[in-house]
């Protein structure tokens, strides 16, 4: 078990930095599409139709790989106290569901994200000439990422065993939005 | 039973330490599963939940909060404040609370707001010898000024889970009144425990000094009117205005007070990603819960459960606001108005209270909930900078309790706090 953990953080380190790292430019581009749509409104007196669909795109890609990120990095905002107070037998079991349950739901995701690729691929995005589509294909790449990180979440926790430390409850990396 | 299995998964799920996004997800999908209907549907919704234009609002005003923070914007905005009410008795709790207000104003995060004024204030109040318990308390209460005053992106992530129809620009307005309710009111908080505790009063630094803070101030607070007026006449929509304000901090940061590294700028980059992506994936599952909420009609039954106990919206709202209190002690922020919304908004609405003023009494709701543990996210922050431990700060933290819940009576009874300033504006 340990060696499979080493294994998968050696193969799966590097995916999460460079989905960090993709979706942190997308929020760069997105930046710079919203502020090119204003300038573009106000001062050239045209109003592009492109930027907004182009946005709301690069959103999904940023939120689906920045929540995959998440899940592996443990920073997904949620309930901790049970896990605090909880004996470590039921705290390991609470864990081992936890990863379980979030492999399983990213494998879904993956699949009906791919059906609902495959359905609106030939469909025109409004406003922009690429397939609809794409809109649906950051739910297959983000199932993929997020049901290989929990399974890595949860060969670690199967490899370190029932006595680890959950942290106290407190302010997860999501705070700031508060 | 569709209702037993969406509720209750969510419950278990919560409680065993899922992370929120998922139990609505998981929740969501399991109920479709037993009902019968193609799961598709779940992945249908919360895609379709991820892709409001407004949402993009909520990372660029994180992104642009960080920004100052680490740009200089925030610490010139305390000098500001500093020199205006620093000679009042026991006068840095009132830079404080100014301060917070002021810095609210740009940031719209009570976390940001404890820590970074919090940051900078608390050690200068220590070292002045106000005890480390009331600088903490001050700081933390005065934090969450920052959710009323606009930009407040809890109101954005309020109007997408009403469903998106509500006036940004209105909700933004409606906070204004409130928020400086509340910084009144902390400030007699802050005062009177001054008095008793015997603190002293600072020296007036000077009307040149005052006018040359605020002339160092002003690109920050140059930055409230942009965004404020721009959105309220209708010039750039909230996202834009975000995205203007992300844009202006990153310039004033990096050429004007050349404060801003490009270590810092990719920091705040990675921080925003790690930050936002998750709220966001809560309002995109929510998506899916929300619409099984709603083609299982959960509103119409909340609100003939509630017309069954009262039928006084004043009954009504004070129950709301009993259970609000109570899920905002353990619910992070942006869960619990992406999770009420959908269920109270319906019954508020047909006892007649309008969809504006709900919305800023569940956001100083919830903002109360971040300084009350176990989950009290802006306390935590304001103890750690303060470096004393949640339970010391809860021994004195009650006059400023005091002063928020007056406040949280005064908008949920008078509604005209709340909807008088939007409606000048009409």
């Amino acid at each position: 078990m340990q060696a499979l953990a080493q294994s998968l953080a050696r193969f799966l380190a590097p995916i999460s930095r460079i989905s960090l790292w993709i979706a942190a430019s997308g929020l760069i581009v997105m930046t710079v599409m919203v502020a090119w749509q204003v300038f573009a409104r106000k001062v050239l007196n045209d109003s592009p139709s492109w930027t907004e669909p182009g946005a709301l795109l690069l959103m999904s890609w940023f939120i689906l790989l920045g929540g995959a990120v998440g899940v592996r990095d443990g920073e997904h905002m949620g309930f901790e106290i049970g896990l605090h107070y909880a004996p470590a037998p039921l705290r390991f079991a609470m864990k081992l569901t936890t990863h379980v349950l979030i492999v399983l739901f990213g494998l879904y995701m993956t699949v009906y994200g791919w059906q609902l690729t495959e359905k609106t691929w030939g469909a025109k995005m409004a406003g922009i000439s690429i397939p609809q589509g794409m809109d649906y294909l950051p739910l297959v790449v983000g199932g993929v990422l997020i049901a290989l990180f929990a399974f890595e979440n949860l060969v670690n926790q199967l490899a370190r065993g029932a006595d680890t430390v959950v942290n106290a409850p407190g302010a997860p990396a999501s705070a700031a939005v508060e | 039973m569709e209702l037993w299995i969406l509720f209750g998964s969510f419950t278990v799920l919560l409680l065993i330490g899922m992370p929120v996004a998922f139990c609505l997800g998981i929740s969501s999908l399991s109920t479709v599963l037993y009902m019968g209907l193609p799961p598709v549907i779940v992945f249908q919704q919360i895609n379709s939940g991820m892709n409001a234009f407004s949402m993009m609002a909520i990372p660029f005003f994180i992104f642009a909060g960080d920004l100052m923070i680490r740009g200089g914007i925030a610490e010139r905005l305390i000098n500001f404040a500093a020199s205006m009410v620093g000679h009042v008795r026991g006068g840095l709790g009132q830079v404080n609370v100014v301060t917070c207000t002021l810095f609210g104003g740009i940031s719209g995060s009570a976390v940001a707001d404890a820590s970074a004024v919090g940051g900078i204030m608390i050690p200068q109040m220590k070292a002045r010898g106000y005890d480390a318990d009331y600088a903490v308390n001050v700081t933390a209460n005065a934090a969450i000024i920052a959710l009323l005053i606009p930009p407040s992106h809890n109101m954005i992530i309020y109007s997408l889970s009403a469903g998106g129809n509500l006036s940004i620009a209105d909700l933004f307005t409606a906070g204004i009144v409130p928020g400086l309710m509340l910084c009144g009111a902390l400030m007699i908080a802050a005062y009177v425990v001054a008095v008793r505790r015997g603190y002293p009063a600072g020296v007036f630094p000077g009307m040149p000094t005052v006018l040359r803070t605020l002339a160092i101030a002003t690109p920050g607070i140059l930055l409230i009117g942009i965004i404020f007026g721009g959105i309220r006449s209708g010039w750039f929509t909230a996202t834009e205005s975000s995205c203007i304000a992300l844009i202006y901090s990153l310039l004033v940061a990096a050429f004007v007070y050349r404060e801003l590294g490009w270590r810092d700028f990719l920091e705040a980059t990675q921080g925003a990603v790690r930050t936002t992506a998750m709220v966001l994936l809560v309002i995109g599952a929510a998506g899916a819960f929300g619409w099984l909420m709603a083609f299982l009609q959960v509103p119409q039954t909340t609100v003939a459960a509630m017309k069954t106990v009262s039928d006084d919206p004043y009954t009504v709202l004070l129950m709301i606001n009993a259970i609000l209190l109570v899920l905002g002690t353990f619910m992070d922020m942006a869960p619990m108005i992406i999770i009420c919304t959908p269920i109270f908004l319906p019954v508020v609405t047909a006892f007649g209270v309008d969809p504006i003023h709900f919305g800023v009494i569940l956001i100083l709701n919830a903002g109360i909930g971040l300084n009350t543990p176990p989950v009290g996210s802006v306390q935590f922050v304001a103890c750690a900078v303060g470096k004393i431990s949640i339970g010391e700060s809860m021994k004195t933290i009650w006059p400023f309790y005091g002063a928020s819940v007056a406040v949280l009576l005064l908008v949920t009874y008078v509604p005209a706090f709340s909807l008088w300033l939007p409606s000048v504006f009409k």
